[in-house]
């Protein structure tokens, strides 16, 4: 059941941001995340602003220099299935598909996908953990199996969005309006690790509301990929991810991101297997080499150790197809 | 010997007499018209258009909405409730705790209420500490937030393998042994494992599911003066009706339980449950009527799942394939009560396969949480887990072919009732139909063209099964009337589960009495108005109320043939009835509406009563099935996909081939959360709080984790000996098989073997490590 709260449908920008400055109130997308918070109050909200009569905060459009700007409030499944994407992002197209399902994807939207809470199990269940401002990670101890194996410290969730790793490979940036003005971020520093901050996940200040995301045109030689490995086909987080965004010069990898899902606390770009890899051809030496370094400096929890050879093997597999490509 | 009596929650043979038909029982089909075809249900447009009336759907005047607050804790005494401030809420019209004046006179129901209402001591999370009944749904749930209980929490058991233990803390004080072991042996096991080729010893472990049916448990709950209507979402009107007159000291005719439409049960809705009580409680006290439903996070704690079972088994095998001798251990547990958490686990071990020598050891166990309740085929699909893929690794040590290996043991009497005859056994046909159709030898040879090195490796495996009951039996009694106008109404006690029980029966007796199946109507599943049925579970629906209809039909059809001899004066035995007509058997010109018989018209209607006679005397009916698949496994990531399943089962005569499909590719699918995606996970370490209560962390399979092709190979083989209708259950067996073929295929394609459900990327990822590594 949904406790109590002021509903309001914004009708500009700044109508929006004026009821968001107050502490209580929430941004309200395609809710598919939101709604399932409060009811399983995993947090308060006091008013909530419904984004969705704003104009221009949905829909994709040229940006500068050749970009694609999408606005927030685009829904996950026209992200996945928009021609553009699919032809110069399709890293970007395949993450969005893999999202949830189809309701989901159809209800969902890129700004929050972007922005959703993590889904760890104690976080979201009648646990008052770290996270929600209680004194202990019960994951540490505890039931762990999909929990982090990179960046933990203090909390050992994983950063549950299959959009953010492919957006992240791709150098997407996202802008911000706030009480203050706007501001953009590249998505590589969006994300917040809990040793810096434990009760958030992004740099979003009280307030503030993601717009939209600006994804660079890609360069020549670029290829994009995203492959989630799920215990079930659909409407599941990735037990292992990876986002890879790579260019090349003949076969060979000048430059690129390598970023992993369902691995740490944010998207984790894993500088360890690009700089592996960037030089080379990726023959299957090389994209093993890869991936032993993606997972050199990973710490496994008691239940999770199966995260490395399963990580290692998606790699391996992810970087030596896209070599073929 | 069958399963130990409180063990079970079917009833079969009961020895009762019964009004028995005057001509005696009628011969079996020869040929029928209607039934064995593939025919739509009869309440399909209602139940998908949503007309369809089901319990949760019952809305009543000034009727109020209940709601139930339960332990957080896995082992907590409740030292107090203060309910003043949901008292003073809004809307809220009754509070009802242990520390509240409460009607007293609920009796202790063993099955029910194991202890009472409101225990002072909570042994499980999700146990119940009070209730509410307010103006609308969230009153009731703001009421129960504002309830504040203090509880001294108490250290928990959450893990059944560590019950055993020196320290470990203990669910009663008597200690965490429900009972003794139950033991079983039959021959020598010592000496057969001498005699043997080939001995293997491995263990297996199947973790705890939860039932998820799509429509929660709950009920809605009138009372007219003395008398109670209950709307209750359930597979046996008659189990409500009977737990509910005992807990409230009622007499059964004032208790009527209504259950027409329910949205699935899978056994966790065989009896009523504690919310029924306070269902019916709550009303009284505020003498408006209470609509009480679940909400999903309580069904996964409180009413239901299957036990988690770990299983040791060794066996022998001569290399003829001959086994020689089983030995089996295993523990479960059913919760912090006494609930079967290994009962029917050792069925396939005595029955499945011809062996002279076996031993059984079970020791069920209590753990700090909720009770395990009958789960389609309880124990089997476990058991069959163990069995079926020691059976696959012996057939490869002795290089026999796993279908072989099985064909090699086929019994023909039931060893575990004392070799007791079959009445029939598909089982060699399913083995060797189903591998034919399969294409089984031909996939096996083709799949060791496989490159060794193949990052993504195919295997085929299979597995076998047969079900403890599924036979039925009296007592069922079912009335047929017969209208002026030919048209006919049916009325039977029985729930139809979403099975298509309502479509069978309406095909026997149109089968009988040769009119439209979609014109009979039906009246089910009432205990104000409907003849006693016992509960739709044990895959017995089927052949323990089709004979009782056909025989309620054929005493209409005898009756309506000796009106009708008389008006067209002709022999009553040269008659039958097709498409609204008495026709003549020997001159089909001879016929005659049967809206146009005086004597109908004159009476009104005829009332035909039918009962279901006793099962064949000292033998054995069960159904029989193997089945077989072939799975993708990704070597680098662990990812299972299964490419296609085949199913072959013999339930005896087919009744209604499209809802039998539908309970074959039911039961895989289940099957396939069995072995894949399911399992209870509870914080072990911490709390004992279940952390997966969800239908996102708890993992039911989709669309895309089915095959797309998917076969259903009915060994369509009426048991004429069994019943009159000479079908047998099929809902159960249909999902035992599944699971261990698919880890059987697992094994065939990457040579580990999955010990462990479920396997999911996360554990065959590790397997395959593992493998490397000892590699």
């Amino acid at each position: 059941m949904l406790p109590t709260f002021a509903y309001i449908r914004a009708q500009s920008l700044d109508d929006a941001l004026k009821h968001l400055a107050a502490g209580g109130a929430r941004v309200h997308a395609g809710g598919t995340d939101l709604i399932g918070c409060l009811r399983d109050h995993v947090f308060h909200a006091d008013k909530v602003v419904s984004l969705s009569a704003i104009p221009g905060l949905r829909g994709m459009t040229a940006g500068r220099n050749g970009a694609l700007r999408i606005g927030a409030l685009t829904t996950v499944a026209e992200v996945a299935r928009d021609a553009t994407v699919r032809e110069r992002y399709p890293g970007l197209a395949q993450a969005a598909s893999d999202v949830a399902s189809p309701q989901l994807r159809h209800q969902g939207t890129i700004g929050g996908n972007l922005c959703q809470r993590p889904r760890c199990w104690y976080f979201r269940g009648e646990f008052h953990c770290l996270r929600k401002g209680g004194t202990t990670c019960y994951a540490l101890a505890g039931e762990n199996q999909y929990h982090c194996i990179l960046g933990g410290a203090r909390c050992y969730i994983v950063h549950p969005s299959d959009t953010a790793p492919a957006l992240l490979a791709l150098g997407a940036a996202v802008e911000i309006a706030g009480p203050r003005g706007r501001r953009t971020v590249p998505l590589e520093d969006f994300y917040v690790l809990p040793s810096t901050d434990v009760e958030r996940e992004t740099v979003l200040a009280q307030g503030e509301v993601v717009t939209h995301v600006v994804v660079p045109r890609p360069g020549a030689g670029v290829r994009s990929s995203y492959r989630k490995v799920r215990a079930r086909g659909s409407w599941d987080f990735a037990l292992a991810g990876v986002a890879l965004a790579l260019r090349f010069d003949a076969d060979r990898v000048v430059d690129g991101r390598v970023v992993l899902s369902g691995a740490a606390p944010v998207p984790w770009r894993s500088r360890e297997a690009e700089s592996a890899i960037i030089g080379s051809r990726l023959e299957s030496a090389v994209c093993r080499r890869a991936a032993a370094a993606a997972m050199a400096n990973a710490v496994p929890l008691k239940r999770n150790g199966y995260k490395i050879p399963l990580f290692t093997g998606l790699i391996e597999e992810e970087l030596e197809k896209l070599g073929r490509a | 010997m069958t399963p130990e009596r409180d063990e079970r929650y079917w009833e079969e043979g009961l020895d009762i007499p019964q009004t028995p038909v005057p001509s005696g029982d009628p011969e079996p089909w020869k040929q029928t018209r209607i039934v064995g075809t593939l025919r739509p249900r009869v309440d399909a447009y209602e139940r998908v258009s949503g007309t369809a009336v089901y319990p949760s759907d019952v809305v009543l005047p000034q009727m109020l909405y209940g709601a139930i607050l339960r332990s957080p804790h896995a082992n907590a005494v409740v030292k107090g409730v203060d309910a003043s401030r949901a008292q003073a809420l809004p809307g809220v019209r009754a509070v009802i705790s242990a520390f509240t004046p409460t009607d007293r006179s609920i009796r202790g129901h063993e099955t029910l209420l194991r202890e009472e209402l409101f225990v002072p001591q909570c042994r499980f999370e999700g146990e119940v500490v009070a209730a509410v009944a307010a103006d609308t749904p969230y009153q009731a749930a703001d009421a129960i937030r504002a309830i504040a209980v203090e509880y001294d929490v108490l250290p928990f058991l959450a893990d059944e393998r560590r019950a055993l233990d020196s320290d470990a803390p203990l669910v009663h004080e008597t200690g965490n042994r429900v009972s003794a072991p139950g033991r079983y042996s039959r021959g020598d096991v010592e000496g057969g494992f001498a005699e043997a080729d080939v001995v293997l010893e491995r263990e297996y472990r199947t973790e705890a599911e939860i039932h998820t049916p799509m429509e929660l448990h709950g009920c809605v709950a009138r009372w007219d003066g003395d008398a109670l209507t209950l709307w209750e979402s359930t597979q046996g009107v008659f189990s409500v009706q009977a737990q509910v007159a005992s807990a409230l000291d009622m007499p059964l005719s004032k208790v009527r339980v209504v259950g027409h439409y329910m949205g699935g049960g899978f056994g966790s809705k065989l009896q009523p449950g504690k919310y029924t009580l306070i269902a019916a409680l709550l009303a009284k006290q505020t003498a408006r009527p209470v609509k009480l439903f679940l909400t999903r996070e309580e069904t996964y704690l409180a009413v239901g799942n299957r036990p988690p079972n770990n299983m040791r088994l060794k066996a022998g095998v001569k290399r003829d394939g001959t086994l020689t001798a089983l030995d089996f251990y295993a523990t479960g547990t059913g919760g912090a009560y006494r609930a079967g958490g290994t009962g029917a686990l050792d069925w396939l071990i005595r029955d499945l396969y011809a062996c002279t020598n076996v031993r059984i050891e079970t020791q069920d166990l209590y753990i700090n949480a909720g009770p395990a309740r009958p789960f389609r085929a309880p124990g089997h699909p476990q058991c069959a887990w163990a069995l079926e893929q020691l059976l696959d690794e012996l057939s490869d040590a002795i290089g026999m072919d796993p279908v072989e290996l099985r064909l090699k043991n086929v019994p023909s009497v039931s060893q575990g009732r004392g070799n007791a005859p079959y009445t029939t056994t598909g089982l060699a046909a399913c083995l060797e139909e189903g591998a034919k159709a399969f294409g089984w030898r031909e996939a096996r040879t083709a799949l060791l063209r496989q490159p060794d090195d193949a990052a993504v490796r195919r295997g085929v495996g299979m597995a076998a099964g047969l079900w403890v009951a599924g036979g039925g039996g009296p007592p069922s009694t079912a009335i047929v009337k017969l209208f002026a106008d030919g048209s006919v109404n049916l009325n039977m006690g029985a729930s139809d589960i979403g099975t298509g029980t309502k479509t069978v029966m309406a095909m026997v007796v149109a089968e009988e009495l040769g009119v439209d199946p979609d014109a009979i109507q039906i009246e089910h599943a009432d205990t104000g108005t409907t003849p006693y049925a016992t509960g739709s579970g044990g895959s017995k629906t089927v052949p323990t109320e089709s004979p009782a209809v056909r025989a309620a039909a054929l005493d209409v059809k005898r009756q309506v043939l000796d009106i009708a001899a008389e008006e067209m004066e002709v022999a009553a035995d040269t008659l039958t009835m097709r498409d609204g007509k008495v026709v003549s058997t020997a001159d089909p010109t001879v016929e005659r509406p049967i809206a146009e018989l005086r004597g109908l018209r004159a009476r009104g209607t005829v009332t035909g009563v039918g009962y279901r006679g006793p099962n064949p005397e000292g033998k054995a009916v069960n159904p029989f099935a193997a089945q077989f698949c072939e799975v993708e496994v990704n070597r680098r990531t662990g990812e299972v996909r299964i490419l296609r399943f085949l199913g072959a089962h013999d339930s005896g005569r087919v009744m209604n081939r499209l809802t039998y499909q539908n309970q074959v590719f039911g039961g895989i699918t289940m099957g396939i959360g069995l072995a894949m995606t399911e399992e209870r996970v509870l914080d072990v370490d911490q709390t004992g709080k279940m952390v997966n209560i969800n239908w996102h962390d708890y993992k039911i399979p989709t669309a895309l984790d089915v095959p797309a092709e998917m076969t259903c190979l009915p060994i369509d083989r009426p048991d004429d000996e069994a019943n009159t209708t000479g079908a047998k259950g099929i809902g159960e067996p249909a999902t035992i098989p599944t699971a261990p073929a698919i880890a059987n295929a697992i094994t065939h394609a990457i040579g580990v073997r999955v010990t462990d459900t479920p396997a999911t990327p996360a554990r065959v990822a590790q397997l395959l490590a593992d493998a490397r590594k000892g590699g």
